[in-house]
């Protein structure tokens, strides 16, 4: 008993030491948009079920209209590679990836669904990218 | 505040936890056997000692002889919490192990086997009149922690989940004696609370079954006892 209170002495007098830096944690990228109304904390603890259930919405009720698209997640909360352009989940770097690799949880969105943001038409019919080459190049990568 | 009392208590669980079980073990080992009392048939080698071990401690045989549906619920309620504390591996290791990333789907699952186990274990406390009769409160008290860690745990799986990052930051800060926030979520610390109690009240607890099979005289000893004198320490000394 008593060798036991000295090592719970020992342990206790450890917490006395100065703490270590901090930064065990994933290093969250900021988004590029504006913040969520819910707060940050929500939307770490529940954006799948928010996802999930605007999926339903969509897939069986057809409702498009909805609050909480994979969709916008993805274009608010890209993270650019060295290159200038966004990264895919295979990077670490990407939103998702960076909790999801710290707490072993695997991401299964992005079997069906892109993880950058998507090049819209708009985008598609800049002038600079309307040269027949560019087009081209898109094409490939597109279908790679 | 809390955080820091969680952090406290999980020092302390942990140290009475080794210590309490290192103790538990000496005496164990120390503890003379001096009668050869293999249950036959029993294996007449060291190997094939190593052998039955081994299939009681993964199959529960002597438990599948005596009583299949004891053994399916007790085998399904172990196995399930060898599943479910696996996967809380990711909790503790940073960069997560590849075979734990990889079991996790599978400790999901594990914890309906697990907790489907224990119900049954605890009706059988109940619904049997001769266990009825010899159950004292311990036995009911762990079955109903076991049961209450389980069900918490999966509340915050599949009903009100919780910050699951910052938990993983407070016990990667405990394992390098520094104290960060924990989330102040009721199921949490529910559950992290239980799982304390269960550590500190594992070596006084009928739960020593864990080291206490290897030390069965009935399972670790070699049935040689017509080719070799079995003379315990202590005896040989009162032969000089």
């Amino acid at each position: 008993m008593k060798r036991l209170l000295v090592l719970v002495a020992l342990l206790v007098g450890f917490l006395g030491t100065p703490v270590l830096a901090d930064g065990l944690g994933p290093v969250i990228p900021k988004a590029t948009g504006e913040a969520h109304p819910e707060g940050n904390l929500f939307m770490r603890i529940n954006h799948m079920n928010l996802m999930k259930h605007d999926r339903d919405e969509t897939v069986l009720k057809g409702d498009r209209e909805i609050s909480h698209s994979l969709k916008a997640c993805i274009d608010c909360h890209v993270v650019n590679g060295d290159d200038g352009e966004p990264v895919s989940v295979k990077s670490e770097k990407h939103f998702c990836v960076v909790c999801h690799e710290f707490a072993a949880v695997k991401v299964d969105c992005f079997q069906c669904h892109n993880s950058k943001p998507q090049i819209t038409t708009e985008a598609l019919l800049k002038p600079e990218l309307a040269d027949a080459n560019d087009i081209a190049t898109y094409l490939k990568e597109a279908e790679e | 505040m809390l955080s820091t009392l969680y952090a406290l208590l999980f020092y302390t669980a942990s140290v009475l936890m080794v210590v309490g079980l290192a103790l538990k073990i000496r005496k164990y080992a120390r503890t003379p056997a001096p009668l050869k009392i293999p249950t036959t048939p029993a294996p007449t080698t060291r190997g094939g000692v190593v052998l039955r071990m081994a299939r009681e401690v993964v199959f529960f045989e002597s438990l599948f002889k005596s009583n299949k549906w004891i053994w399916l619920f007790g085998y399904l309620f172990h196995v399930g919490l060898l599943l479910v504390l696996l996967r809380h591996f990711r909790y503790f290791t940073n960069p997560v192990w590849w075979w734990v990333e990889l079991i996790q789907p599978f400790g999901v699952y594990a914890s309906f086997a697990m907790v489907a186990g224990l119900a049954g274990l605890w009706a059988r406390r109940f619904l049997v009149e001769r266990i009825r009769y010899i159950s004292s409160p311990s036995d009911h008290l762990m079955l109903a922690l076991l049961l209450a860690i389980g069900l918490s745990g999966m509340t915050m799986k599949f009903a009100a989940q919780t910050d699951i990052v910052a938990v993983k930051v407070f016990f990667l800060g405990l394992m390098r004696f520094q104290i960060n926030e924990l989330p102040m979520h009721l199921p949490l610390l529910v559950h992290l609370g239980l799982v304390a109690i269960l550590m500190i009240i594992f070596p006084i607890s009928k739960l020593l079954h864990v080291p206490g099979l290897f030390f069965s005289p009935s399972r670790n000893q070699v049935d040689n006892s017509r080719d070799k004198r079995h003379l315990a320490p202590w005896a040989a000394e009162l032969e000089k």
